[in-house]
């Protein structure tokens, strides 16, 4: 009982401040005649008309697509190749100054590139997000391999164990933690880069549509594509997390324990 | 192995190593041709935009974008987690709505920004805050939070004040969470000022790099982008140097 109460409590706490800013919004807008500000009670209304969920096909299920394909790829390439070169010193040292360079640049400003490469097709998009999204993962993979516990290590050793059996039951889920923090990182890379291989590619996709209406001067439809792009962000991201505390259960009631 | 190679740092034989496939794959692959530079095309491409002022206006609209949308962002992030993080109520007040606004992309609200503000400096500038300024206060209000209540404790019995509470327990404890968050932040902004002028149609460097696409001129758009690797390597060494200097007490 007492734990119900909390949780609505903490409901109600985090809950208060969007609410009171929204009702906020609405009735300070509602007399808008600032074309760039359009009330808030009639984007609503496009919103409804635009996202629910008449043109969810057309715009929103690609951009997921590609976001989701193109994570997957770099996530498949990137963690064999991070715990290989992790595992091994002068790997890790001859590798990481370059992937580091890489890195550096800004994600979105390798799309150009690809489109130069590619074109301007579904496969250059997904080939923008795969590239950008692999590169924090793969450090993040080498990092959290190659800051294997020495302990366990030299346990694991003593014990025997062979190369590969060190290297899949030892160092390999000892980086867990490490590898989720990087396809977080890269998680959220990829879903940039799907936004942008779209505003600057051009056809279909939610950064297309929203971007599209901006140039067209339909500025309740941007305001509806930006709003569903904000909401789409967050709940990706939360859907991340739900993911990283299912997998790491082991590991984070090591850490409550410790 | 040779001794010279032992006595070279591997950095410098990876770059070396990872240059030369970069220019084999553009003058021999599947990639090779009009639209892929090679790595002296690119380099030599690079060495003429550094004494071409265009490049150099460029690089100082985007610092100009960066530099200023990241002090703003953290002089009213810092102060304003500070006070989140006094008390409880308010921390966990704000925390969904920071964390709401910290996980959207500045990209997303792009558009509204053309429309709001117009494809320019200040739109940039505008951009690196948004994209900063929730992470670094919700940040700095965890850090506040999670202060040693012994040392709280102590001090209420010693009838410090509120200020000086701030001042000695609180800021100091929460330094290390700030300083990591003002970290991200610098890198946010330099990216996000770039960002800007890729899809936004602000001035500078990724204004450049967009214009050199569309006009064909591969060899350039590459350099910008060595350029763009550069200054973000820059920008990370040199924050990551002022940090030990300025909260030397964290031992990292």
């Amino acid at each position: 009982m007492m734990r119900v109460w909390r949780w609505i409590l903490a409901i109600i706490i985090g809950a208060w401040l969007p609410i009171v800013f929204i009702t906020w919004w609405w009735n300070a807008s509602a007399e808008s005649t600032n074309p760039y500000f359009p009330p808030l009670s009639v984007i609503w209304e496009q919103f409804k008309v635009n996202w629910i969920f008449e043109l969810v096909p057309v715009h929103v299920v690609p951009s997921i697509r590609n976001l989701l394909v193109g994570f997957l790829i770099a996530a498949v390439i990137a963690i064999p190749a991070g715990t290989l070169i992790g595992a091994s010193r002068s790997g890790t040292r001859y590798v990481e100054p370059v992937v580091d360079f890489i890195r550096s640049i800004p994600p979105v400003a390798l799309v150009p590139i690809f489109i130069l490469l590619l074109g301007l097709d579904a496969q250059m998009r997904i080939t923008s997000i795969a590239f950008s999204a692999s590169f924090p993962i793969l450090l993040a993979t080498i990092e959290g391999v190659r800051s294997t516990n020495l302990v366990v290590l030299d346990t694991a050793k003593s014990f025997r164990l062979s190369r590969s059996a060190i290297l899949w039951r030892v160092r390999l889920p000892g980086a867990m933690p490490t590898v989720f923090a990087g396809l977080q990182v890269g998680f959220q890379i990829a879903f940039v880069v799907t936004i942008a291989s779209e505003v600057l590619g051009s056809g279909f996709g939610l950064g297309a549509f929203t971007l599209i209406a901006t140039d067209s001067f339909l500025i309740v439809d941007a305001w509806t594509g930006v709003i569903l792009l904000g909401i789409l962000g967050y709940l990706l991201n939360l859907v991340f997390d739900l993911v990283e505390r299912i997998s790491l259960r082991w590991y984070y009631g090591q850490k409550k324990l410790s | 192995m040779p001794a010279i190679i032992r006595r070279t740092p591997a950095g410098v034989i990876s770059t070396i190593v990872a240059l030369l496939i970069w220019q084999f794959i553009g003058s021999f692959g599947p990639l090779a041709g009009d639209s892929f530079a090679t790595a002296t095309e690119a380099i030599t491409a690079l060495a003429g935009l550094l004494t071409d002022s265009v490049f150099w206006a460029a690089v100082g609209q985007t610092l100009h974008m960066a530099i200023l949308g990241f002090i703003i962002s953290i002089a009213v992030a810092v102060p304003l987690g500070l006070l989140i993080g006094l008390s409880r109520f308010s921390y966990r007040s704000s925390k969904f709505t920071f964390d709401f606004f910290k996980v959207i992309p500045p990209i997303v609200i792009i558009p509204i920004a053309i429309l709001a503000i117009g494809p320019n400096i200040t739109m940039g500038v505008v951009l690196v805050i948004f994209a900063n300024v929730f992470a670094v206060a919700i940040q700095t209000a965890y850090g506040v939070r999670d202060t040693d209540p012994v040392l709280l404790e102590t001090m209420r019995c010693y009838r410090f004040n509120v200020i000086q509470q701030v001042l000695h327990a609180r800021l100091p404890s929460a330094a290390p969470q700030i300083a990591v968050a003002i970290r991200l932040a610098a890198s946010a902004a330099l990216i996000v000022a770039v960002v800007a002028g890729l899809v936004g149609g602000a001035p500078g460097l990724g204004n450049l790099l967009m214009r050199y696409q569309s006009g064909g001129q591969v060899d350039k758009t590459y350099a910008v982008l060595l350029a763009l690797g550069i200054f973000g390597i820059l920008v990370s060494r040199l924050i990551v140097r002022a940090q030990r200097r300025i909260i030397f007490w964290t031992g990292r």
